[in-house]
């Protein structure tokens, strides 16, 4: 039972910034996360500030030099259905197809999916390895933090209230492959259990993997770029990095899964991301 | 912009015609649908956009109306099942519903028709994953939704397949 | 499945469900779209502990809360509520017996009133410490979940609770003497399964309007599976008599048994009783429809079985566990029926079966597709598996040795005969479906897992009779129209299944009327439809197509009556075909049926006959009590038998189970629409995998559920369904049955997880014995590199 609360539709971006000063306003976007958490009571405000349509939360765009800019506003299937992203950013595309249902998409938005912070949000590895930037507005202008600075805990971020996302920023365009993977309950809608992205550049050594669902936020590996580099046998690089990332997690027991289950699976599917991105050249 | 009550003044175009309506903030569209309009036909069957049954078609897209508020739709056109006859007559995928056993007790049919309906919109000629991912979103625990893939496959393979627009 | 063509016109035939249009339009009303004048709506506050003292409730700003018109407490209520053991409250009074139950009510002008008066409600409580395994409460200091099972009324000669302990019921048979078949034996296999609970999952959740009228009236719309059974122990548990409770049931958004009894009716009305009469519709929300209406009971299982080296099974002994949750409802009858059934479709000439129903702290379980067999048949078949790897035979040619064939006595002392169905014939279809050819060797299963993926095959059987009293009955009535359609009048429910297609085809067939004139108006009224005990158990197309057939032959009777006036001939000359009676040596001279149907009018005016009106009825014939010290009796009315294979593909890294075929087979007498059987098989097949490899209750240590919702309680999406499933049918007829048919409902589902746990040994060289079969589970198994996983 959804409880009531105030609803208002900005024209503009400073309406909106202004209407999130008080103390009890939230930002609606595609409220597929906000609402639930209403109609469940672990949330109550005041006001929900509408900011879908605003064109300045509107941006997809794409330029091998510049990089790649995903507005607040936009959904995950209009994502999934940009032909750039999926050419370039595929992990990006990926990622937003394993979320939810495809009705559910057309309202959920990138944005949307790690504001809401939770340790296993889908589109958070990838933003992670892609180095993402998350620009914010506030009364005073904007300010930029890098993804990893953004998520701080369990449904927790940086945003201070009358602060907005505007959008996410992909610096630049990065070389080699990429992919995400995913481990669920069934094959149909869920959560992930488990959930990675990769990129693996072989000329230039870069080699990022990011987990989720496995701490309260997601874990970045680190100094793992260099294995690449001098990696002989694809097999033995893909056990090293399972083995490292086995002491970089600290995952729970949980509703969905044991903990051992969580522990077991990161190293099989780090196994499997490394074998995918790392392999052919 | 002002906040004495937590009303809204909406309007909306449901199945064609125009609705100027003013509903507490907190209302659901599922809720306008229902209560409101008494357009029944759309259901409810969790309320947090996971079982697909309340699923409609707005301004284009399909989408769960459990999780989209009733202000949120102020200008737009939706669409539910009861607006899929048209004339007295009932759309291909209707039709082929009721051919192949795609219903049974029929409470996850309105969604699950809005649901194939704007994939055969937007996708003449869909392959079966992508049909199964259309409809992924809709839980039945009936049919075990092979008929209902069936239907929609007899669809696209018939000649006649009347398509519908808003 | 192949159609045959025998002579008849509708029968067999694959006709378009009648109901359609009104689904597919949205224009189908549901209990759960109903709106009645003047109605308020209810929400409840519900226990967080499993096991609890109710100090107090104060409930006063919740009655002056805006909107509000009636606040309800249990210890207002003096009634008792229960199918068999008459063991619960409308709301719980002194005490709260699972975590969810429901301890106070409010009705109110909106949902949303109600339940921000439910959030004033204050209670107080005292936490108890909860029994939540059934074998924990059968210890001796186990906590009592019903301390007063000593007082509470029961039916008696059927069940039988025992006081100062937590069972309601415990069943016994006895046949034989197991202590001599054990001697008897070369091997001795014991083995130990669980099934945990889980929920039905209906996409209309538990929904009801009551209103009490004046004059000591009731009024109940439903969304129910039962509007009779609804009426009779609404009329038990209020003391109000039978013709002043009237029970509408609209269309019905699935049921699965989980609304064949008696569930939110009763809060309704005492809500509506205190608002002044006003109706009270209340609606479970998902979360409750977890957490509050009830569950299928979860079930241990423990076999001993003795069995030659030549084959032949000789002794077992069974004993059943089940987790009834808090209260008994239909789980005394479960375990009960699952009792007789609880050998399998087997000959075992010594049995011995303990079936005990205990009580815990949980949410009590209800009838469920399968009523007790699909959580027995999981230990069964496995068993049987177990036992032919023992003694070293293919599993399949194991059962063959065992099954139940003419001849055979089954462990209630019931002699099969050739109008029994052929459960050898399912096993045979299936195995040959899936090309068993015995299980792979080790090092077969050693080559494959170097590629990260092994398959595998497996099959179960399994076996249903309607469990149902003695005295099951039922009535149709057929009325005619002016122009010479029918009205088809049940209290039947159809919730999916499609049975009123079938019985239009039955009243089409010996009415020899076209298909399109017959109508059957869908909502059931106990005001104006016939009675029918319950629409559960599988026996629906059986009895109600008895019935239909005995309506439609004294519609005839009447029309032919009416016409040998007109006609001037004796009655025996005169025919009935293409909606019309005629002399059967001169068809040419006739009455049409609509020329009859409201009495015939002659050129002066004379008139005679009148509206023909057919009535039909049927009841189980020759059923009997089960004896309670040995279980031997007659209670089935008819048996189906049936099989699954399956082959799945397992990924070794991660435990997923890719079902790559499942092949059913069933004896369902004769198909009567092969379209409605298919339909039944496919979706009993895709609900059966859900308990096979997702679905669990899980509770906390103090009892709490932890997954009331659909976010972490998974059925199966259309991403989920098996690559291939095939249907096939054997029709051995029923000769009782309509045409020589069977029941086919519930028994789709019975038996898919006993598959799945028998392909993964043939795939793993693991047994599993615990439920669900999901990846983490498997994976465990094959981690722990052992043969066995209990976990």
């Amino acid at each position: 039972m959804i409880k009531p609360f105030f609803y208002l539709k900005p024209r503009t971006l400073e309406e909106a910034l202004d209407a999130l000063q008080s103390d009890g306003a939230r930002a609606l976007a595609g409220g597929t996360d906000l609402l639930v958490e209403i109609r469940n009571g672990e949330r109550r405000p005041e006001t929900l500030v509408d900011i879908k349509g605003l064109k300045d939360l509107e941006d997809l765009t794409f330029d091998p030099q510049k990089g790649a800019t995903i507005g607040a506003g936009v959904s995950l299937n209009v994502l999934i259905d940009n032909a750039q992203v999926r050419k370039h950013l595929p992990v990006l595309s990926e990622a937003a197809f394993s979320i939810a249902t495809y009705q559910l998409r057309n309202r959920a938005t990138l944005v949307g999916n790690f504001c809401n912070a939770s340790p296993a949000a889908d589109m958070a590895p990838a933003l992670y390895i892609l180095g993402a930037e998350v620009v914010i507005a506030n009364a005073e202008g904007q300010r930029r933090l890098p993804i990893h600075e953004f998520l701080t805990g369990v449904k927790q971020t940086a945003l201070k209230q009358g602060e907005l996302v505007l959008r996410v920023e992909i610096p630049r365009l990065p070389k080699g492959k990429m992919a995400f993977l995913k481990k669920q309950r069934i094959k149909g809608h869920d959560l992930a259990l488990v959930n990675m992205a990769g990129l693996a550049d072989r000329p230039t050594g870069a080699l990022r993997i990011c987990i989720g669902a496995c701490a309260v936020t997601p874990v970045l590996l680190s100094d793992i770029g260099s294995l690449y580099k001098d990696a002989k046998d694809v097999e033995k690089l893909a056990e090293r990095v399972a083995e490292l990332s086995g002491t970089a997690i600290s995952p729970i027991d949980d509703v969905r899964c044991s903990k051992e289950y969580r522990e077991d699976m990161v190293r099989v599917f780090v196994k499997r991301l490394v074998r995918q991105i790392c392999s052919g050249g | 912009m002002k906040r004495e009550n937590n009303s809204v003044k909406i309007t909306v175009t449901v199945n064609g015609i125009e609705y100027r309506e003013t509903v507490p903030a907190h209302t659901t569209l599922l809720q306008f649908l229902r209560e409101k309009l008494l357009l029944t036909g759309t259901k409810e069957g969790c309320g947090i956009g996971e079982c697909g049954a309340c699923t409609v078609i707005m301004n284009g897209k399909s989408v769960a109306s459990c999780l989209v508020l009733a202000a949120e739709v102020d200008g737009a056109q939706v669409r539910t099942v009861e607006g899929e006859i048209r004339d007295g007559e009932l759309s291909a995928l209707q039709k082929a519903f009721i051919e192949h056993g795609a219903t049974q007790c029929g409470f996850c049919t309105p969604g699950m028709i809005m649901s194939a309906q704007e994939l055969l919109e937007r996708n003449s000629n869909p392959s079966r994953e992508e049909i199964v991912e259309a409809i992924a979103g809709n839980l039945c625990r009936c049919t075990g939704y092979e008929p209902i893939v069936e239907a929609i496959e007899a669809v696209i393979t018939s000649k006649d397949s009347p398509r519908r627009s808003t | 499945m192949a159609e045959t063509n025998d002579g008849y016109t509708y029968i067999g035939k694959s006709v378009t469900r009648r109901d359609g249009v009104e689904k597919v339009t949205g224009s189908a009303l549901f209990t759960h779209d109903l709106v009645v004048q003047g109605m308020l709506y209810a929400k409840t506050v519900r226990s967080p502990y499993a096991y609890a003292r109710i100090k107090s409730i104060d409930t006063r700003e919740a009655e002056k809360w805006p909107g509000v018109r009636a606040v309800v407490k249990g210890k207002e209520l003096s009634y008792k509520v229960g199918l068999y053991v008459l063991d619960k409250d409308i709301l719980a009074k002194d005490y709260a017996r699972y975590q969810g139950e429901a301890v106070a009510a409010v009705a109110a002008d909106s949902e949303l009133a109600a339940e921000q008066a439910c959030e004033k409600i204050k209670v107080e409580w005292e936490p108890l410490q909860p029994v939540l395994d059934p074998k924990e409460a059968l210890k001796e200091n186990a906590p009592r979940v019903h301390p007063d099972l000593e007082h509470y009324g029961y039916m008696k000669g059927v069940f039988f609770p025992k006081p100062g302990t937590n069972i309601p019921h415990q069943q016994k048979i006895r046949k034989g003497d197991v202590g001599e078949g054990f001697r008897q034996a070369d091997a001795v296999v014991e083995t130990r399964f669980y099934n945990p609970p889980v929920q039905h999952v209906p996409i209309e959740t538990h929904v009801s309007i009551a209103q009490a009228l004046p004059g000591g009236k009731v009024q109940i719309w439903t969304s129910a599976q039962s509007p009779y059974t609804v009426r009779n122990l609404f009329s038990v548990c209020f003391g109000i008599p039978h013709q002043n409770i009237r029970v509408k049931v609209p269309y019905v958004g699935g049921g699965f048994g989980g609304k064949a009894g008696i569930h939110l009716e009763p809060l309704c009305y005492v809500l509506s009783r205190k608002a002044g009469g006003r109706p009270v519709k209340l609606t479970m929300t998902r979360e409750e429809e977890f957490n509050t209406m009830p569950s299928r009971q979860g079930l241990y299982s423990e076999f001993k079985t003795g069995a030659t080296k030549d084959g032949k099974i000789v002794a077992l002994q069974v004993r059943y566990y089940w987790d009834a949750g808090a209260y008994a409802d239909y789980g005394v009858n479960i375990g009960r029926a699952a009792a007789y059934a609880g050998a399998g479709p087997y000959e075992v000439p010594n049995c011995s079966i303990d079936s005990y129903v205990v009580y815990t702290n949980k949410v009590f379980g209800t009838a469920y597709r399968g009523f007790g067999h699909l959580e027995v048949l999981w230990g069964i078949e496995r068993n049987m598996d177990i036992v032919a790897r023992t003694i070293g035979l293919d599993p399949v040619e194991f059962r063959m040795r065992n099954v139940l064939r003419p001849g055979s006595v089954t462990i209630t002392g019931e002699r099969i005969t050739e109008h029994h169905g052929r459960v050898d014939k399912c096993l045979q279809a299936v195995a040959k479906e899936i090309g068993w050819k015995g299980y792979k060797t080790e090092q077969q299963r050693e080559e494959e897992k170097r590629s990260g993926k092994v398959r595998g095959k497996g099959i179960a059987l399994l076996h249903k009779a309607p469990a149902m009293p003695t005295f099951t009955s039922t009535g149709v009535v057929l009325k005619f129209n002016e122009n010479g359609t029918v009205d088809l009048m049940t209290s039947l429910v159809d919730y999916g299944q499609g049975t009123y297609t079938t019985l239009a085809q039955i009243a089409a067939e010996e009415l020899k009327i076209p298909l399109e004139k017959i109508n059957i108006p869908w909502d059931s009224d106990t005001s104006f439809t016939p009675y029918d005990w319950q629409t559960v158990a599988s026996k629906g197309a059986f009895m109600s197509g008895n019935a239909t057939i005995m309506a439609a032959r004294d519609c005839l009777r009447q029309l032919k009556e009416t016409a040998s006036q007109v006609l001037r001939c004796p009655v025996e000359e005169l025919e009935c075909g293409s909606e019309r009676v005629f002399l059967r040596h001169q068809p040419d001279t006739a009455i049409q049926y609509k020329d009859l149907a409201y009495g015939y009018v002659y050129p002066n005016g004379n008139a005679i006959g009148g509206p023909v009106i057919g009535r039909g009825q049927y009841i189980a014939q020759g059923l009997t009590n089960l004896d309670p010290e040995t279980g031997q009796g007659l209670p089935a009315l008819d048996w189906t038998y049936g099989a699954h294979g399956m082959e799945i593909e397992v990924d070794t890294e991660t435990g997923d189970v890719e079902v790559l075929k499942i092949a059913s087979s069933f004896d369902v007498g004769k198909v009567l629409n092969e379209a409605l059987v298919r339909g039944q098989i496919i979706g009993g097949v895709v609900q059966g995998l859900g308990s096979a490899m997702t679905e669990e209750f899980r509770f906390s240590k103090e009892g709490k559920l932890e997954n009331p919702g659909l976010v972490d309680y998974k059925i199966l999406t259309a991403k989920d369904i098996p690559r291939k499933m095939t249907q096939h049918v054997v029709e051995t007829p029923q000769t009782d049955g309509p045409y020589g048919a069977r029941g086919v409902a519930e028994h789709p589902m019975i038996s898919v997880p006993s598959a799945l746990g028998n392909a993964l040994y043939d795939a793993l060289g693991i047994d599993y014995f615990r439920l669900p079969l999901n990846a983490e589970r498997i994976y465990f198994g094959i981690k722990s590199g052992k043969k066995e996983h209990h976990g």
